[in-house]
């Protein structure tokens, strides 16, 4: 099998063609779902400073029952899976989920450590660092941001609870939204990438092919058998003719093959 | 009178020192063809070895001990995955270019071990940025199309090698043959 032209000729194509567009579509496949990622915390991200926003005048009249209202409306919405609000000392003090409230959160799950690594909590972080993936109780994927609540002059002159002006951070916003619509939309891109790569794959192999087929490996083979015909002494037959550098060769061996008849002809006994 | 005797006894060592140097260049014909025979493999190990390191790379290197912070530390921020990958598809791409330029020439010159190498540091980047799982694939694909298109090159200039060293050893056949029957 590997000793015929067309399979050696092939084997390289094929390989080289096929690692390269699946190296390709891997490399594609990644950044497409970096990027889908990164638009969903900045959805996730602008969420949470709406929320944050909407929420400012309840905080600053220490209105609670607003404050629940409000996130109790903004966790029934759709693709929501959680969100909450915890104090400074991570205690939940709103949250979708009643049961919750007045919990404690473990500052060494992931969406607090980010902050609480050192000694001295960071009081800022990039959008990314803010996001964390994981699934939840109920087997969703859930892509959540905990966004700081920061203190403003009017937190801490405000008459109802003031809070330091040296205390930089008052509470933080935890939201989390289902990733169930953006793995959808990353598998229905994968399998049109896939159905894309393999054409490419096929047109390109099974062009090649058959090119090389029709322009080179045909005429060889016809070539191969008129010289195995006069090899085993066989006559009859035209000399095969195409239009390409094959003729010089097929040209030759007819010169050839006239030479011997005519010594043959001069010397019957030696035969042709 | 001594003549014819020591004519005769010249050619004979003639003859003795001509079949010697063809047992000789037989011998080393032999050699040769065990040695292509033994190289046309080499590919073959070096993507075994390739897989095995896959294997370890696919669990995130847990098999081996983590680095301590001090020197994660020295060793400073890894490089994004955005330029790993750039630097992967400019790696494939010449990689493919040189073999089959060194397919066209007919040499048996491989990249073998550096291409391993190479493969290995993409891993560990890949590994230090954090984003192994997602691009573990692209460098395995890397890997398998780089390596079997060198161990097809190498496996076939070996047998074409092997070919030739085939056909000296028949014409030496043939000339220890003609030898005998015309002394």
């Amino acid at each position: 099998m590997f000793r015929s032209l067309t399979t050696r000729a092939i084997i390289p194509v094929t390989v080289t063609v096929t690692g390269f567009v699946v190296v390709c579509f891997f490399l594609l496949y990644g950044l497409m779902k970096e990027d889908a990622t990164r638009d969903a915390v900045h959805y996730e991200t602008n969420l949470a400073d709406t929320v944050i926003k909407s929420a400012r005048y309840g905080m600053l009249r220490d209105d609670r029952e607003t404050m629940h209202t409000l996130i109790d409306n903004i966790g029934s919405q759709e693709g929501i899976e959680h969100v909450r609000i915890f104090n400074k000392k991570g205690l939940i003090m709103f949250s979708r989920d009643h049961a919750e409230i007045g919990r404690a959160v473990d500052k060494r799950e992931a969406g607090c450590i980010g902050c609480h690594t050192g000694p001295v909590p960071a009081t800022a972080l990039g959008r990314m660092e803010q996001a964390r993936q994981f699934i939840n109780g109920r087997n969703v994927p859930v892509i959540a941001i905990t966004a700081p609540i920061y203190n403003e002059p009017a937190c801490s002159s405000a008459p109802c609870h003031v809070h330091p002006a040296s205390q930089k951070v008052l509470g933080t916003l935890d939201i989390g939204l289902s990733a169930i619509p953006l793995k959808e939309t990353l598998a229905t891109m994968r399998s049109r990438m896939i159905v894309f790569s393999l054409m490419v794959l096929c047109l390109t192999i099974g062009g090649v092919a058959a090119l090389l087929r029709r322009s080179v490996f045909i005429p060889i083979q016809k070539l191969a058998e008129y010289a195995a015909q006069r090899v085993r002494g066989e006559q009859g037959g035209e000399i095969p003719r195409f239009n390409s550098e094959l003729d010089i060769l097929a040209e030759y061996m007819k010169v050839q093959e006239e030479g011997r008849k005519r010594s043959a002809a001069k010397n019957p006994a030696t035969g042709p | 009178m001594e003549q014819p005797d020591t004519f005769t006894t010249s050619q004979e060592h003639s003859q003795r020192a001509e079949n010697q140097s063809t047992a000789d260049r037989r011998a080393a014909i032999g050699e040769n063809i065990k040695r292509l025979e033994r190289r046309a493999n080499h590919g073959l190990y070096i993507l075994a070895i390739f897989i095995t390191l896959s294997i370890v790379a696919v669990q995130n290197f847990s098999l081996l001990p983590s680095f301590p912070p001090a020197v994660l530390s020295a060793l400073g921020k890894p490089p994004s995955a955005q330029m790993i990958s750039a630097a992967l598809l400019v790696y494939l791409f010449s990689a493919i270019i040189l073999t089959l330029a060194r397919m066209m020439e007919g040499t048996g010159k491989t990249g073998g071990f550096a291409h391993l190498g190479y493969l290995a540091a993409f891993y560990f980047f890949y590994h230090f940025s954090g984003d192994m799982d997602v691009h573990f694939w692209a460098v395995f694909a890397a890997g398998v199309t780089i390596l079997s298109l060198e161990s097809y090159h190498l496996w076939q200039h070996c047998r074409e090698e092997i070919l030739k060293e085939r056909a000296l050893l028949a014409e030496l056949d043939s000339l220890t043959r003609k030898s005998r029957l015309h002394p």
